[in-house]
């Protein structure tokens, strides 16, 4: 909202502040002041200057030269290219060392051999259109309808100069998206008096409006009230130069008299105006109804609309007249030819104007103001104005009263309130002659606790609404702070859960681990599926829909997280970053069938990584490191070639608590998938679902005793057919080398030559050691040969 | 045999002189004490002496082998102290050649935002709370005193499902949840994820991060909130901040604030980045509504709270000077490698 100072001061006294203090001053009491522009600002050293003489200009054709007078003595010579001004004009002259809108500083100078002391303006040259001054010539320097001092400031004169202030006005303060709402703010705010002149009207016409037109309200729910004014003799023209200033400043374009009187009136008082030309009323009877269901009308910007029920229509017998409360017809707008005129000051329902408003996409001037929901007691007081400005502008004839349609009126309601509880509620100690006189200054009438609230201050019910009202005024920052425990003897520990605490291990050990923290959108594309090669019928298409997305792109949750990673891994490898291993903590998103709600949400730890020496061993250490980070667990990994997005070859389901849980996936992504995503590495993968996890026991520390007898170690190595996997092995190894057995690590794996295809050397070494002795070698040679007969008897396995 | 001696102990003295290492010392020793050593030679011929003179011969022959050994031991200190200075010598490297980084690493530059806000309110005694992205009307709208008609609602702002559900547009649901739980007094903040249907531009995203605080208790007051918010700010900004509230409006508290902090470029003076106000708006916050507390079971006559919300992607980029939100999104290591 924009509001020049000058149109405030009509309402209040706000003399002697600063511009700083006000804006302050505003912001602390709840009018946010968002920022304060000078119109005009920069235009300096212009002045009122007449024609004496104009002559061609020697060496162009087009340019002509001026002398000019500007009271300074001696006449100055002006090269001017516009053709409109003739001697005797009066007309804005920019001398040397003048600043024009742009910035631009006029320099005495020489134009084609002719000298030139300066510049005769335009009002585009003075930041302006002639939306603001319509009697400017098209393409010409403006030239005065009077005859002003020479050398008077001609930006005063034009009144281009004014500061205009911005305001942020909250939704609920529907009484301050006017400049009589601000007004009352500041009255308050500055402890200074507030005044609303009454209008005063003489009402020339003659007739009564009623004998002239009537009003019937069909659907009193969407229109609580409706007030009309008849003008008749009317002279369509622009607006006076102040009125058209305003309009401007607040961020308005004149169009004509009576527009400009409706708009000046909603910005003033916050009521929307409509002027229909009464010739096109059918009957001279306004009806207001609902639109029929298919109804079609076509607004005065021309486009053709199609109503329904939900909306309100302004009607005569015939046909609609105007979409209630966002615009006006084409069929009733005001031409130049308009006679008389009908002006509508009604109060419509917000949540249906609202409502039609979105449907038909049309969101107004009316419609944002009708939609917060307007006071009806608003409506007369702005036909009123309207009038005034009528006769003010001698644009036409008032008739005499208005009709008012309102069969329920709105009273002013009571809010009852404790000084105790208000005080309680602020920190700061007020009698009720304190609250009474910081609600007086709102217009806001109090006695012993009961407040009776203006029917404008519709925000106003509880008595935590009156609390506000006070501490606003009282001032925020006088508030004097607490400890922010409320009862002293509340004492809480602050802490993270045990599962808080563990996201923070997992995070770290990943970063010590080289991998950068990621972070990607919770949507997907239903494309997502196709690139990652999920089939047809899989459960991961069973994706949730938004109703309403921002595109495909992002039109549904997602039900895995490699997708957003891979795109992540992308967009590193088409920058050329030659190494990228990222991971994300995130949700995913699964239909729920249980009724208990519409998803599952699920805690999923994603690693994704190409480069810097990644490949799928990396990937599997860093997923067993973090599950292990979460509980303490046997990690099993299963072979799985039906992960369709990874290598068939390369591709795991690791499962923990021996088997008995699948706590994620690892492997390298297929070749085709990293193609989807335009990726020409390897890339490798791993998924681990932490929702599971973190429901499993947090790892326990304790010390165990170190051992205190030697250890023997042998190191094996075995011929294998190469399709039996380590794992295979290890567990052989572990049921047949008994219970001495402390660790059997795989170190080497040879395939060649020397083994013969099909085959595999594996080596592992195996750590005994008894608890409570030193063990002899007899007895570990006897484990070792244990193991290397059920190698053998089981996969056939030689000793290398 | 006392000449002999002697020429013996002169001519290991000039042998020592001419070491080459510790292997020609060896041979040295072998030469004059090994069992066909020189001296060994002459000890052995002591045998055709006369009785008398053997005692005498004995005890010069044993003084030449201790001189003897005296030499050979210091030098092999010698060879051994110069031998370990030329390998050190040849061990030199060069220092300053760059020392091998180590592969490490980062958290999201909204994670350690996060991490900083969730130690300053942990430390003033808070918890954190967790809840669903997804959520029913109720939950995100109707118990937050957000009007069926509020424009909130609509489908312009909010990602609405098939059912009526919705993506949460605010953290603050997990007000009602946490008041849902009943355990009073209660002290938390809840970060997470929120959604709306803004398209993605440099300071917009249909995805982004908030963090939403509670507290309710017997004889909270807006001081407390003051207080509270306030010495936030000085943990986050530094403890120069000055904060300034102003009176705003929310459906969901009432009396409604906004807190700004003085700005962190100009600190106050006004700059481009605080749009010459000298103050940034971080959060909002408020007393809870009567009518949410009721709501949520409470009784406002005996329990009253206050509720704050903040932003963190705008923290995040204030803090660190990131000036497009999509930086945040895109995650090129080259930009996560700098937090």
């Amino acid at each position: 909202m924009n509001v020049p100072m000058t149109w405030l001061s009509d309402f209040v006294d706000i003399s002697g502040i600063e511009m700083r203090r006000f804006t302050d001053v505003m912001t602390a009491a709840g009018t946010k002041v968002e920022g304060v522009h000078t119109v005009g600002a920069l235009l300096r050293n212009i002045v009122v200057g007449k024609v004496v003489s104009a002559r061609p200009h020697p060496g162009s054709g087009k340019l002509r030269v001026c002398q000019v007078d500007v009271g300074a003595g001696q006449l100055l010579s002006i090269v001017a290219g516009a053709a409109n001004v003739m001697p005797g004009d009066y007309v804005p002259v920019a001398l040397d060392g003048a600043c024009i809108a742009d910035g631009k500083e006029i320099r005495t100078g020489d134009i084609r051999g002719e000298a030139s002391q300066g510049m005769m303006c335009s009002v585009e040259e003075l930041g302006f259109t002639r939306f603001d001054y319509p009697e400017s010539p098209e393409n010409g320097i403006y030239v005065f309808e009077a005859q002003h001092p020479l050398g008077a400031d001609a930006i005063e004169i034009l009144k281009m100069r004014a500061d205009v202030v911005e305001y942020e006005i909250t939704s609920n303060r529907t009484d301050c998206f006017s400049v009589v709402g601000i007004a009352r703010e500041a009255a308050a705010a500055f402890e200074r008096e507030f005044t609303l002149p009454k209008p005063a009207l003489r009402e020339e016409g003659g007739a009564d409006a009623s004998a002239e037109i009537s009003v019937e309200i069909h659907n009193q729910e969407g229109c609580p009230r409706y007030v009309a004014r008849v003008v008749t003799d009317v002279k369509i023209g622009p607006s006076p130069l102040w009125l058209r200033n305003r309009l401007t400043m607040a961020g308005l374009r004149p169009i004509n008299n009576i527009v400009d009187i409706t708009n000046y009136v909603n910005l003033e008082l916050g009521q929307p105006l409509h002027a229909f030309d009464i010739d096109c009323v059918a009957q001279r009877r306004i009806i207001v109804r609902s639109a029929a269901d298919g109804e079609q009308f076509v607004t005065l910007d021309g486009a053709e609309r199609v109503l329904d029920a939900s909306m309100l229509v302004i009607a005569d017998p015939e046909k609609a007249l105007a979409i209630a409360g966002i615009m006006g017809g084409e069929n009733s707008k005001i031409g130049d030819g308009a006679q008389t005129v009908l002006f509508e000051s009604a109060c419509f329902d917000g949540p249906m104007i609202r409502a039609a408003s979105a449907k038909l996409g049309m969101r107004t001037e009316a419609s944002s103001k009708f939609e917060k929901g307007l006071d009806p007691n608003l409506t007369l007081a702005a036909i009123e104005r309207a009038a005034e400005l009528v006769e003010k502008l001698g644009c036409g004839k008032v008739l005499r009263g208005a009709v008012d349609v309102y069969p329920n009126v709105r009273v002013e309601k009571t809010v009852s309130y404790d000084a105790g509880r208000v005080s309680g509620i602020i920190n700061a100690e007020f009698t009720h002659a304190q609250i009474e006189a910081y609600l007086a200054r709102l217009g806001i009438t109090a006695k012993d606790g009961a407040a009776r609230i203006p029917t404008f201050r519709q925000d106003i019910s509880i008595e935590a609404d009156i609390a506000e009202e006070v501490a606003r005024l009282f001032g925020y920052d006088n508030i004097p702070t607490a400890r922010g425990t409320g009862a002293p003897t509340s004492i809480m520990a602050g802490k993270k859960t045990a599962k808080q605490v563990c996201e923070d291990d997992i995070r770290h050990k990943l970063v010590s681990f080289g991998l950068y923290e990621a972070l990607t959108f919770s949507f997907e594309s239903p494309r997502v599926f196709d690139s990652l090669r999920i089939p047809e019928g899989d459960a991961l298409r069973n994706a949730i829909k938004i109703r309403n997305p921002l595109g495909e792109e992002y039109s549904i949750m997602r039900t895995q997280t490699i997708g957003g990673m891979l795109r992540s891994l992308s967009l590193n490898y088409n920058r050329r970053n030659p190494r990228a291993w990222l991971f994300e903590l995130g949700k995913l998103y699964t239909p729920r069938t249980d009724g208990g709600g519409l998803a599952v949400e699920t805690e999923v730890l994603t690693i994704g990584m190409y480069g810097g020496g990644a490949d799928f061993f990396a990937a599997k250490g860093i997923a067993e490191a973090i599950i292990n980070t979460v509980t303490d667990t046997d990690i099993d990994t299963a072979a799985d070639s039906g992960l369709c997005f990874l290598h068939p070859g390369r591709a795991a389901r690791l499962w923990v608590n021996s088997g008995a849980d699948q706590a994620g996936i690892v492997g390298e992504v297929h070749p085709d998938v990293a193609a989807a995503y335009d990726i020409g590495e390897r890339v490798y993968v791993a998924a681990l679902n932490l929702s599971k996890l973190f429901d499993m026991p947090r790892p326990v520390k304790a010390y165990r005793p170190l051992p205190k007898f030697p250890g023997i170690s042998r190191d094996i190595a075995v011929v294998l057919a190469d399709t039996v996997e380590v794992a295979q092995m290890r567990r052989v190894i572990v049921a047949a080398a008994g219970q001495y057995l402390e660790g059997a690590e795989l170190f080497d794996v040879y395939t060649g030559e020397q083994v013969g295809k099909g085959f595999v050397s594996a080596a592992f070494r195996l750590d005994f050691r008894a608890k409570e002795r030193t063990m002899v070698d007899a007895e570990v040679d006897a484990a070792v040969s244990a193991v290397v007969e059920s190698l053998g008897g089981t996969f056939g396995a030689k000793l290398r | 045999m006392t000449d002999k001696l002697a020429e013996l102990e002169r001519q290991c003295a000039r042998r020592i002189a001419e070491l080459a290492g510790l292997k020609e010392l060896e041979q040295l020793r072998l030469d004059m004490l090994g069992k066909k050593g020189e001296l060994t030679t002459l000890l052995k011929s002591l045998g055709s002496a006369s009785p008398e003179e053997r005692p005498a011969l004995g005890r010069l022959v044993n003084s030449a082998r201790e001189n003897i050994e005296k030499m050979l031991e210091a030098a092999k200190a010698g060879i051994q102290t110069r031998e370990t200075a030329d390998r050190l010598s040849a061990e030199r490297i060069d220092v300053t050649k760059p020392g091998k980084a180590p592969q490490f690493g980062a958290k999201h530059p909204m994670t350690t935002v996060l991490d900083s806000l969730k130690d300053i309110f942990v430390g003033m005694g808070y918890s954190i709370a967790e809840g669903p992205e997804i959520e029913t009307p109720y939950y995100n709208f109707d118990s937050l005193n957000i009007s069926a008609t509020h424009p909130a609602r609509s489908e312009q702002d909010t990602f609405y499902f098939a059912n009526g559900d919705s993506l949460r547009t605010s953290t603050s649901p997990m007000q009602v949840h946490i008041m849902e739980a009943g355990q009073l007094p209660v002290r938390a903040i809840c970060p997470g994820r929120v959604y709306r249907r803004d398209e993605v531009d440099a300071t917009h995203a249909p995805v982004f991060h908030q963090l939403e605080g509670i507290v309710v208790d017997k004889g909270v007051t807006m001081g407390d909130l003051k207080g509270t918010l306030e010495l936030f700010a000085k943990e986050l900004f530094g403890s120069g901040t000055k904060v300034r509230f102003r009176p705003h409006y929310f459906p969901f508290t009432e009396p409604s604030a906004e807190m700004d902090v003085s700005c962190f470029v100009c600190g106050g003076q006004g700059c481009r980045v605080c749009k010459h106000e000298g103050f940034i708006e971080i959060l909002g916050c408020g007393m809870i509504h009567p009518r949410v507390l009721e709501m949520s079971g409470i009784d406002p006559v005996v329990y009253s709270g206050f509720a704050f919300g903040m932003g963190l992607e705008r923290i995040s980029m204030q803090r660190f000077g990131i000036s497009d939100l999509r930086l945040l999104h895109e995650n090129d290591v080259r930009f996560l490698k700098q937090f």
